[in-house]
């Protein structure tokens, strides 16, 4: 069990009634962070709850260290920490209750840094759950999972709806988790700094399929905004891994998924600039492509 | 049993616990009540059946829904649970957490029926078998928390099973095995009484069953 | 061990090429000695909070510059450099590469040898300024 990958879901389909999930293949490997990045719908919570056993698929396969899930959820929970976004603790306990709750059922709670995470994170275990607000509850969600040292954690869009000081000292917290290069994180967000900054790799969902997948560096590597100065009239030439070309008049731009310096040499004096794409803008027109790649 | 079910049954117990309490002193003091002449005898009686519904109706919309309504669910099913776990962890604490409240209860009742020289002791058959069939009835009710996903469907649950209770008084206490001996002095556990302490047993057993067996077969959590 | 690298989001070039300047920069100045061992992989990367993947590039990269050495089970350690060396080398091997790259461009674009000289002067005053 402990030589297993983290997740491993291959071909993973699942219906609902407005929304599908298509062949979905997704790889988690030990010591390494993915983020799951896709628009609200694309399919990042249920594949999230897919991997949880929380949801079943209709076909495929789900292996969660080594459990196939749904069936075995009770054993892999053991060793996973979840937390979504949309998660909130029982009303009528305090979090102190939580704590000795989640205690008293993993055996790798760790009180001391417990203790300091409730310091880090600025709550107090008299707090009742009902009083804490939405930022707070993600926070002590985070608490409970981070304090068991799980060797997964799972998060659904972890950072949304907490402030910047907070969202610093959660992601402090993750990469701390990384240190041990046995564990992993799979997290989704909508926030791509964060994203491009911690993930080693990250996933692209749209509409139920997965766009892309691929080392952060090589993402960052690939793309770029190529602009060219031409005669009026001309077309620039084709080029492979061609995303997509806006221009007017003179001016063109070409974003490309396959850069390389011979790129350059091949388009010769007509470049004025090169330019390097953020993962937010690599992943905006990643799935500007894909959507028009499956328009019929 | 399981250490994860065991402490989410005593979960249940620590959140419904003010509901357990209230249930029971509202059903004690009902009982007392019924001491003290005709008229307070049919307010506290009303006040006592109505203190021992309440209380299961409570615990059913709140320890069933509630998870669901308020998001907690996801954070109870990130803890190392089945589905089949987690519904008998829930039906167990729920079961619980309205046994120990509905024991004061026909246990003041009771104790109102054998201590009141105004109340004859026959009535105990009686108070026995209407709060067999209240524990009957919470059973159906919780059972329909589970079942049950709508908004809707559920008062409806409530509703019938509401019915139920006047259904019970007016039919089983009209019938002769039961009626006649109401005024004995002592309390006479004929066939009749066995045979509707019997049902409502079957019936019990029934309803929590049939959540588990649901639960087996559902795949999906959420 | 004390890091005191800083990796800026609002800075245009990628992570793992601010890593290395840091480090080198280090290096150079002396502040950290031939033979020092680096922080860990993990352990940069946690410090920094950026991903493990980036400070892993960082440095394979120094390493293949030669500014630092890798023990395989042991962990990096900064190189015995000095002028002439091995690591100098292929740095200056590097530059040249850039040059000769600079020069087909400018015969490109029509500029000759004064011209792209004169060019070469502007981007380096604003250094000199600073």
């Amino acid at each position: 069990m402990s030589t297993s990958k983290p997740i491993h879901m291959r071909g993973v389909c699942k219906s609902f009634r407005y929304f599908s999930l298509h062949d979905l293949d997704l790889d988690l490997e030990p010591g390494e962070v993915m983020g799951l990045v896709g628009p609200n719908g694309a399919g990042k919570s249920t594949t999230i709850r897919l991997a949880m056993g929380l949801l079943a698929a209709d076909r495929g396969e789900v292996r969660v260290l080594g459990h196939p899930m749904p069936q075995d959820q009770a054993q892999a929970k053991r060793d996973i920490g979840y937390v979504s976004a949309d998660m909130r603790l029982l009303p009528n306990a305090s979090l102190g209750w939580h704590m000795r709750l989640v205690a008293s059922l993993y055996p790798d709670w760790d009180e001391a840094y417990a203790r300091t995470l409730l310091s880090h994170f600025n709550l107090h275990p008299g707090q009742s759950a009902r009083s804490l607000s939405l930022g707070e509850q993600t926070k002590a969600a985070l608490l409970l999972a981070l304090a068991r040292r799980p060797r997964l954690l799972i998060l659904d869009e972890p950072t949304t709806g907490l402030d910047p000081v907070a969202r610093h000292e959660v992601l402090s917290q993750l990469m701390e988790v990384m240190l041990d290069d046995r564990r992993a994180i799979l997290f989704s967000s909508h926030n791509t700094a964060d994203v491009e900054r911690i993930c080693d790799r990250i996933t692209f969902i749209d509409r139920g399929r997965v766009v892309a997948s691929d080392d952060t560096g090589r993402f960052l590597d690939s793309w770029r905004r190529i602009e060219l100065e031409l005669a009026p009239g001309s077309e620039p030439p084709t080029v492979p891994g061609l995303v997509a070309h806006t221009g007017d008049g003179s001016f063109h731009a070409l974003t490309v998924r396959q850069f390389d310096e011979s790129l350059l040499e091949q388009l010769g004096p007509d470049v004025r600039g090169v330019q390097r794409m953020s993962l937010e803008e690599i992943f905006v027109a990643s799935v500007m492509q894909h959507r028009q790649e499956r328009r019929p | 049993m399981n250490p994860v079910t065991r402490t989410l049954i005593a979960k249940e117990l620590y959140l419904h616990r003010w509901t357990m309490l209230g249930m029971a002193v509202a059903a004690a003091l009902a009982a007392g009540l019924c001491a003290f002449g005709r008229l307070a005898f049919n307010v506290g009686a009303i006040a006592w059946i109505t203190a021992v519904i309440a209380g299961g109706v409570m615990l059913a919309i709140y320890g069933v829904g509630q998870e669901r309504r308020d998001n907690s669910l996801q954070f109870v099913l990130s803890l190392p649970i089945s589905p089949r776990q987690y519904v008998l962890a829930k039906l167990a604490g729920l079961l619980l957490a309205y046994l120990l409240p509905w024991l004061v209860a026909a246990g003041s009742a009771a104790l109102l029926v054998v201590l009141s020289t105004a109340i004859p002791d026959g009535m105990l058959a009686y108070v026995a078998v209407l709060s067999g069939f209240l524990l009957a009835n919470f059973g159906v009710v919780l059972a329909g928390a589970l079942l049950v996903r709508s908004e809707g469907a559920m008062t409806a649950v409530i509703i019938v099973t509401n019915m139920g209770v006047s259904i019970f008084m007016f039919v089983v206490g009209a019938l002769p095995g039961i009626r006649d001996h109401l005024g004995d002095p002592a309390p006479v556990w004929n066939t009749t009484i066995l045979a509707v302490l019997l049902a409502e047993a079957l019936v019990l057993a029934s309803a929590l069953l049939l959540p588990l067996l649901s639960a087996a077969r559902r795949r999906d959590f959420l | 061990m004390n890091t005191h690298l800083h990796i800026s989001q609002a800075d245009a070039r990628p992570m793992y090429l601010q890593i290395m300047e840091q480090i080198r920069a280090r290096i150079a100045s002396g502040d950290w000695e031939a033979g020092r061992e680096l922080p860990s992989i993990r352990a940069l990367a946690a410090a920094l909070e950026v991903s493990v993947i980036t400070v892993k590039r960082a440095y394979l990269e120094l390493e293949q510059e030669g500014v630092i050495v890798t023990r395989q089970g042991k962990g990096s350690f900064v190189a015995d450099s000095g002028r002439g060396s091995a690591a100098s080398e292929l740095q200056y091997q590097k530059l040249d590469e850039h040059l000769r790259q600079a020069v087909a461009l400018a015969s490109q674009l029509g500029l000759g040898p004064e011209d792209l000289l004169a060019r070469l002067g502007t981007l380096l005053h604003p250094v000199k300024r600073r």
